[in-house]
């Protein structure tokens, strides 16, 4: 009993570490501009269908796979930021969000016309044993996926706290207006705040679609979805609130799978989501209102 | 170094600017003074970009800047500070001033690394006269948020003034201070102008334009009902009866 709920924590906190990243790049878009952005996850999918692509047709090494994934994923957040968020910059929110939908259509459409077939394999990270501690096993893509969560998470801590551009996105966060007059290209920071999110969203795609093995065009609402759900945990707008809510999401799911079974997985953790926002938790309606 | 001709903007039907012209020379301090409403915040928001005009023309040393976006008009060297204090509260003071070095001097003196990680080719230099000058040396590492009122004010003035400006516009930089600290702020201003900036005075509290400005345009109603001197402004017939109410006078 005790080994089971260990074991589950462990896989609940890898599968966790990427639902942390998924929430983080949907936090970052969600606080500098807030707005939802749907097609998130879809421009993840998109860049993972990239390396797929490059994959059958010309083979490519791991490094190599993940560095189109990333690429891929910014290019269509960049085009997202543009088509989407740009035009509707101080007005609609609704108006952005249903276009980011429109978007997320588009990017599924573009994928099932290039690549008809549900399912492709994709090359798998790692494919010996996992490695056994006692009666625990790990499988060792869930340590890189861990270990690549925590360089992500320090590396866009740096640039948002040490790095003139990360002070800037601050700036633009808190007051636009003063922000543009202190001489800062409001345009030109979205744009890298996308770039900067989608690069976060390609890697976390790039991990679970490695540890898989696998994609479907499933991918884009998955993750959207899931980093949704782990943003809305985490309490909107909060970067180390993300984190917290992707591995809190990472662990209800493994524990609620063993205990209830993989049908009622999914549903506990919308469930948790609606009983927090029932009960008005303070963490989930307060942003830093400066 | 600033000309505005017939310079509107409407709200609506709203003639919030109505038809303005103006001209600030180099090396003036000009007051620009007129009852509540009557577009003085409107033609500053004008002139730094917040707001397009509807129509007129806006020249900065000769060229016209009415299509420049924002940021580049703060580059070309037009910087303010806003009435109702906008900081970036969640930034150090030090770094206030750090992202808010923007000028085209700043920029081109600094390597790509440089720029992004921080403070070299005098630019760290640069950012302690600042704060020496505003007072501030000993709240550098202070969030801004955390300032005193008075100490988030000079700190404004020192983020406009991290642009190296040409030109600054207040936006009455003395509204809530005491006489202590308009006498101080009067003081800054007179040492700013003998830095070379031009300055445009935004201001109600009469005590400090009468005391400092060299010339002064008078707004009612979106129109330039007076221009002159301080001497001339305070004489002045519509001015008296613009400030006094329509019977008064």
């Amino acid at each position: 009993m005790l080994a089971d709920l260990i074991q589950n924590t462990l896989d609940g906190l890898s599968i966790g570490a990427a639902y942390a990243l998924l929430a983080l790049g949907f936090t970052l878009i969600f606080g500098v501009l807030r707005r939802a952005n749907l097609s998130y996850g879809a421009a993840i999918m998109f860049g993972c269908y990239c390396a797929t692509w490059t994959h059958l047709n010309f083979g490519a090494g791991l490094l190599l796979l993940a560095a189109i994934t990333v690429a891929g994923t910014v290019l269509a957040g960049a085009y997202v930021e543009r088509l989407c968020f740009a035009p509707h910059r101080g007005g609609s929110m609704i108006a952005a969000m249903v276009a980011s939908f429109a978007l997320w259509m588009q990017f599924e459409e573009l994928v099932t016309l290039v690549m008809p077939t549900h399912l492709y394999a994709f090359p798998a990270l790692y494919e010996g044993a996992p490695l056994a501690f006692g009666p625990y096993t790990l499988r060792v893509d869930a340590l890189v996926m861990f270990g690549a969560a925590i360089a992500a998470c320090a590396l866009l801590w740096g640039t948002l706290y040490r790095t003139r551009f990360g002070l800037a996105v601050r700036a633009v966060t808190e007051q636009p207006a003063a922000a543009s007059l202190a001489g800062i290209n409001l345009p030109w920071v979205y744009v890298r705040v996308f770039a900067l999110a989608s690069a976060i969203g390609g890697v976390a795609g790039y991990l679970v679609v490695a540890s898989h093995g696998q994609i479907t065009p499933m991918l884009g609402m998955w993750s959207t979805l899931k980093g949704l759900l782990a943003m809305m945990l985490g309490g909107l707008g909060s970067l180390p609130g993300a984190v917290v809510g992707g591995l809190a999401l990472g662990l209800l799911e493994a524990h609620s799978q063993w205990f209830l079974g993989p049908q009622l997985r999914d549903l506990i953790a919308y469930l948790l989501l609606f009983v927090l926002l029932a009960a008005r938790v303070p963490w989930m309606h307060t942003r830093s209102a400066s | 170094m600033l000309e505005l001709k017939a310079l509107s903007r409407h709200f609506g039907g709203v003639r919030a600017v109505d038809g303005i012209d103006l001209a600030v020379a180099g090396g003036q301090i000009f007051g620009l003074i007129g009852p509540n409403g009557s577009g003085k915040s409107t033609t500053v928001n004008v002139i730094t970009g917040l707001l397009p005009p509807t129509s007129g023309t806006i020249l900065f040393r000769g060229e016209d800047i009415g299509a420049l976006p924002t940021h580049l008009r703060l580059r070309a060297g037009i910087a303010r500070t806003f009435q109702n204090i906008r900081l970036f509260g969640q930034l150090s003071v030090w770094q206030n001033l750090w992202v808010a070095q923007n000028s085209a001097e700043d920029r081109a003196r600094q390597g790509f690394f440089a720029r992004w990680l921080g403070g070299q080719g005098g630019v760290r230099e640069e950012i302690a006269r600042l704060l020496e000058f505003s007072g501030l040396a000993h709240k550098q590492d202070e969030l801004a948020a955390n300032l005193a009122f008075g100490e988030q004010r000079r700190l404004e003035l020192a983020r406009a003034l991290a642009a190296r400006p040409k030109l600054l516009l207040l936006d009455e930089p003395a509204a809530g201070m005491n006489s202590e600290e308009i006498a101080q702020l009067r003081d800054r201003i007179l040492k700013l102008r003998d830095t070379g900036i031009t300055i445009v005075l935004v201001e109600h509290v009469m005590e400090l334009v009468m005391g400092v400005t060299d010339r002064i345009a008078v707004l009612n109603f979106g129109q330039k009902i007076a221009e002159g001197t301080p001497a001339e402004i305070q004489a002045h017939p519509a001015v008296r009866k613009a400030y006094l109410g329509g019977e008064a006078a």
